[in-house]
């Protein structure tokens, strides 16, 4: 592709993905919700007919440690079995790394959909009811049907994962030490469940409109695992954006997540909860150093990645709040 | 011989002028980089007024619990070391914590103003 205009290689993409698409209608792509280093999400018409019909395709272009989009595709296609909110799965081709789906309407920015809760309380509590069904609803999704989903389910296993890559870091974080530690001294042992955890269901993965919960998106890190770590993930405090009261992404209340996921079938466990809340505190100040340590070894000049390395700090702090340092 | 503005004061109006003058004039991925630029200039504006003070207190108490005089940078791996190799030691890790968490409280005064409020 190198040598050719942008236009030249929209063009290009565009009959890729319409020769993937039931039909083959004439694509156009219309905008980018975002172009990252490791993946695309592009916004596309499918025109039938003189007719337009929205969509996104979401194109991998990195060396992505995620899943691949055979593994996505049946995971949407089991989802919308399970009644859990996502878009509709039109196309999938492991060749491009690309999965098109349809486009639901609603707000993913968390700091637009904060704004709508600051405005319509309301919404925020029924956010949080709609993430209680849908997590209770994923983990019900038998996982044996799904194959190419990684297994994480012992937490001693999923430790060793974080402190190899805690080793690997070119400057040490004794706070992520800390937490390390208490991790392997607090392990709960593997979950009494096994359950399809979505993995990164928080805000900014959400799609909002009036009604509530309209999507949930990036399944890319769907995993076997201990459902505890979706609910975790989705309270931690950075994913609250400043609105650090409301626990639940910012915008609910934890006893309404909790309540929702207990009607709707979920099991609820404390203390696994807790755990997760710290083990993924920890994943995620080590993800963003990690980040910063691919700008500093030259790989990338993304100033996200760059930024990332001044966020390390926040999840230190977190960390040592949550073990009681 | 005295260069005015000072780093300081020069970071502090770059994040004022990409904020108002450079931010609505952008769009999509631009507008993320243009927000994400002026919040730098204004982390390097405190960096460049505190951090040094910052360090210094940092080092100093490292000294302290690690026992022996040596740059910041050496005292934190140090220090991590013996973390890693006693995780069991919770006096060792009592100590460091408090130390930890004051060095954190300290960067984020400097990377994130009232995270710790």
């Amino acid at each position: 592709m190198s040598g050719k205009s942008g236009s030249a290689q929209a063009e290009e993409l565009a009959g890729k993905l319409s020769g993937i698409l039931p039909g083959s209608p004439r694509v156009e792509i219309t905008g980018a919700a975002s172009v990252g280093a490791q993946r695309s999400t592009l916004f596309i018409d499918r025109i039938v007919d003189g007719e337009r019909k929205p969509a996104v395709a979401q194109i991998a272009v990195g060396a992505l440690e995620t899943l691949d989009v055979e593994t996505q595709a049946s995971l949407l296609r089991a989802a919308a079995e399970a009644k859990v909110p996502v878009p509709e799965l039109l196309a999938w081709d492991a060749d491009l790394h690309a999965i098109v789906t349809s486009r639901v309407e609603g707000e993913s920015i968390p700091r637009r959909i904060l704004r709508r809760v600051e405005a319509t309380p309301e919404l925020g509590e029924r956010l949080a009811e709609d993430c209680g069904r849908a997590l209770a609803a994923t983990h019900a999704i038998p996982v044996a049907g799904l194959a190419g989903l990684p297994d994480l389910r012992d937490p001693l296993h999923y430790l060793d994962e974080l402190e190899g890559q805690l080793a690997e870091l070119a400057t040490p974080v004794p706070a992520l030490r800390l937490g390390l530690n208490w991790l392997r001294r607090n392990s709960p042992g593997p979950p009494p469940q096994e359950a399809l955890v979505h993995g990164d269901f928080r805000n900014g993965n959400l799609l909002v409109a009036e009604a509530g919960l309209a999507a949930v998106l990036d399944w890319e890190l769907a995993h076997r695992g201990d459902p505890m770590e979706d609910l975790a993930w989705l309270c931690l405090r950075t994913w609250r954006f400043g609105e650090d009261a409301r626990e639940v992404g910012g915008f609910g209340e934890l006893a309404t997540l909790r309540e929702a996921y207990e009607k709707a079938g979920g099991t609820w466990r404390e203390d696994r909860f807790r755990w997760w809340t710290v083990a993924r505190t920890a994943w995620w100040g080590l993800g963003l150093a990690r980040q910063a340590q691919v700008f500093l070894e030259g790989h990338s000049k993304s100033i996200v990645l760059a930024a990332s390395g001044r966020r390390v700090v926040e999840l230190e702090y977190d960390l040592l709040k949550l073990i009681g340092a | 011989m005295l260069d005015k503005p000072d780093a300081a004061s020069l970071l502090t109006a770059m994040a004022e002028t990409l904020s108002s003058e450079v931010l609505p004039a952008t769009s999509g991925v631009a507008t993320h980089s243009v927000r994400i630029v002026a919040n730098l200039c204004r982390i390097l504006a405190r960096e460049t007024r505190d951090g040094a003070e910052a360090r210094e207190l940092t080092r100093q108490s490292l000294v302290e619990l690690v026992g022996r005089e040596a740059p910041l940078e050496d005292l934190v791996r140090e220090l991590d070391r013996q973390l890693g190799e006693r995780p069991d030691d919770t006096d060792l890790e009592a100590r460091a914590g408090r130390l930890i968490l004051a060095d954190v409280r300290r960067r984020l005064a400097i990377d994130k103003p009232d995270y710790d409020a």
